[in-house]
């Protein structure tokens, strides 16, 4: 997933960052609301983690303003402000979950599949898929009880096409759900990742559409 | 100040205004009435009496002529001789004429002798009973004496007192309830503006409006909007204060744990990992322990009540599903109405806080794998019952003091239920705490009954 993170916080920022990118996720990290309105107009994002109380403004005019722009990307609240009223104000702003500072880095994780499984439209966290097994939560898949290792990015290649089944996905669509600004990308590097998850995971699983990119398909 | 001290038998029960300016003016009224009907009274009393005086003059001076011509034409001057009248008449000024030794020679048919002055006086005099006006004529050798009886002076002055006091029965009952319309009517801004002031919630701080005040109130009501100004900034600058200090020490603790958490997966070596948790732990306590005196600072502090209703059944629905996502180990079941609403002008941050710590509580201190139940009634009463072992009433009465904990085998700073408590009794709800719970032979129940606090 390609995820933007706006928090002023340098340290907080620093560990979410190593944490979401460690689990295969590409994240952009911003430190405030110009920055993260100038992201938001350059690149697509499968999520948000966005902070209330930012140098220049509030988070939730960021999110009004995402929301009156008809953008559904989901967006995670995470901030120091614990009231309920504040929470009913982020969840009436269209925040889709709200989590307070200080968290556990697992939590989080936690939230961010649960979330986009939401978005994705299957909050379902197993899921079967021919003859695999998959769990979201646990980043598992296994077939007749045998479990199959990937990597961190081959997770997030592969949940990239669990989260939009049957769609083609460009070559610059995986890239962009992998690497965030400034990764150094080979030029063949999706096609490694997926000649990698056709020989884990079959090579029906995966379809070429020439010219266009990459879809999942039920073998 | 509680009610109580408002009742208080030392202190003078307020009374009504329009009562007091009712009766005060229907007595001044009255008392002026008095006065000016005494004045005139006397003043008429006097004058008749000169009237009646004039009269009395006047019949002797008319009498007396054809009085010696009466007597001067009798065959026997000093025989005595009574006036007979010619139809039957009540008589009320009876005269006697005498001579200079005092013998009757005439009278008028009713004069009693008796009544008269024994001398011959001259000019007015009056007795006990009669006013008098004697005149001598020929030389002092025949003199009248006119009586006439002072009850039928006193009669006309009553008669006039009476007559001046009728109105005064009417005017009694006319002037109350005039002045009390009056009162009423030039106290109708007054009366709204008490009017609004009792309507509005204790927890609205918005200033009093109201039109057409006099000027006597405008001053209090201007002073009374300034505080309620002064306090609402002030509650607004405390919750910004505590906004502002939750954050900037939340996010340094947060980015201490998350670092901690990072290099927990980063270590491999136990006695470093060891070490890691033992910090995470430290900063987790710590973090605890600043948002509950964070929640007490709030608790104690002002702003527990809203300036609007919230329906709390929602509010709960939202807080419970929060906690569940944390505490999914732990089965809490929810009861609520089957119409599903209350509202309450409770401060929703102020009923998070209160249902998070009982929660926490009764998460804490229950029963591993045993069910919290939350029941909310209706009427506004909030139930939140644990399995544990039952509490000694002792123990339960020191449970809504600071760092008290029931169990001391359990982790907890044991400020969850203080801080409860401060909120229950600054918004004016009540809470009781139940060991066994109801209707079982154990467990801890702690109801909170939220229908008082609109009372």
């Amino acid at each position: 997933m390609r995820i933007l993170l706006v928090e002023d916080a340098e340290g907080l920022g620093e560990v979410i960052q190593d944490q979401i990118s460690d689990e295969g996720h590409a994240l952009d990290w911003v430190q405030s609301l110009s920055h993260a309105e100038t992201s938001l107009h350059t690149t697509h994002y499968d999520l948000i983690l966005l902070d209330l109380m930012l140098p220049d403004g509030s988070g939730i005019d960021l999110l009004q303003k995402i929301r009156q722009s008809g953008k559904t990307t989901p967006v995670i609240i995470l901030t120091a402000r614990d009231q309920i009223s504040d929470r009913i104000k982020g969840l009436n702003a269209g925040a889709d979950d709200y989590l307070v500072k200080p968290f556990d880095l697992s939590e989080l994780s936690a939230r961010i599949a649960a979330v986009s499984r939401r978005y994705a439209g299957n909050p379902n966290p197993i899921r079967q898929i021919g003859t695999l097994e998959v769990d979201l939560t646990r980043h598992f898949i296994s077939r007749d009880g045998v479990s199959i290792n990937l990597t961190a990015r081959e997770w997030a290649l592969f949940e990239a096409f669990i989260q939009r089944p049957g769609t083609v996905l460009s070559k610059s669509q995986l890239e962009d759900h992998l690497y965030a600004f400034g990764a150094e990308i080979e030029s063949n590097t999706i096609e490694v990742y997926i000649s990698r998850l056709r020989k884990k995971l079959g090579k029906d699983y995966f379809e070429t559409v020439r010219g266009l990119g990459y879809s999942m398909r039920r073998p | 100040m509680t009610s109580q001290q408002m009742t208080s038998p030392q202190m003078k029960s307020p009374q009504s205004l329009q009562k007091v300016l009712g009766i005060g003016l229907t007595v001044g009224v009255s008392l002026l009435w008095m006065v000016a009907l005494s004045g005139a009274v006397y003043v008429s009393h006097n004058k008749l009496n000169e009237l009646f005086d004039s009269a009395l003059t006047e019949t002797a001076q008319r009498i007396m002529p054809l009085a010696i011509v009466e007597i001067y034409n009798r065959e026997d001057p000093k025989q005595s001789q009574q006036i007979m009248s010619f139809a039957a008449h009540n008589e009320r000024l009876v005269y006697l004429v005498r001579n200079e030794l005092g013998q009757i020679l005439l009278q008028s048919h009713n004069a009693d002798p008796t009544i008269f002055n024994q001398t011959l006086l001259e000019g007015f005099s009056s007795s006990a009973t009669h006013r008098f006006y004697g005149v001598s004529a020929v030389q002092n050798t025949l003199h009248i004496e006119v009586a006439e009886p002072l009850t039928q002076r006193r009669a006309a002055t009553i008669e006039m007192a009476i007559s001046l006091l009728w109105p005064l029965v009417l005017l009694i009952p006319l002037c109350f309830i005039g002045s009390w319309v009056f009162v009423r009517y030039s106290l109708r801004y007054v009366i709204a503006y008490r009017d609004e002031i009792e309507s509005r919630g204790s927890g609205n701080l918005s200033p009093v409006r109201v039109k057409g005040l006099p000027t006597e109130v405008l001053t209090i009501a201007k002073s009374v909007n300034n505080l309620l100004d002064r306090l609402r900034r002030a509650l607004e600058s405390e919750r910004a204060f505590t906004a502002n200090s939750a954050h900037e020490l939340r996010t340094p603790i947060a980015t201490a744990l998350a670092q901690i958490q990072r290099l927990q997966q980063e270590v491999s070596a136990e006695p470093i990992k060891d070490k890691l948790v033992k910090i995470e732990t430290t900063i987790k306590g710590l973090s605890s322990l600043s948002e509950k005196l964070m929640q007490l600072a709030k608790a104690e502090g002002g702003g527990l009540l809203s300036t609007e209703r919230h329906d709390l059944i929602s509010l709960l629905r939202l807080i419970i599903d929060d906690t569940q996502r944390s505490v999914s180990a732990r089965t809490i079941t929810l009861t609520l109405p089957p119409n599903g609403e209350f509202t309450s002008i409770i401060d929703p941050d102020a009923f998070a806080i209160l249902i998070r710590n009982l929660l926490d509580n009764a998460i804490k201190h229950g029963i591993n794998n045993q069910p919290v139940e939350i029941h909310f009634s209706s009427e506004g009463v909030l139930r939140i019952v644990n399995a544990a072992k039952v509490i000694p009433a002792e123990t339960l009465v020191q449970l809504r003091q600071r760092f008290v904990r029931s169990n001391i085998s359990v982790q907890g700073l044991g400020l969850g239920l203080a801080i409860a408590d401060a909120i229950v009794t600054g918004v004016g709800a009540t809470m009781t705490f139940n060991s066994p719970a109801t209707g079982r032979a154990d467990g801890f129940e702690v109801s909170v009954d939220f229908s008082v606090i609109d009372n």
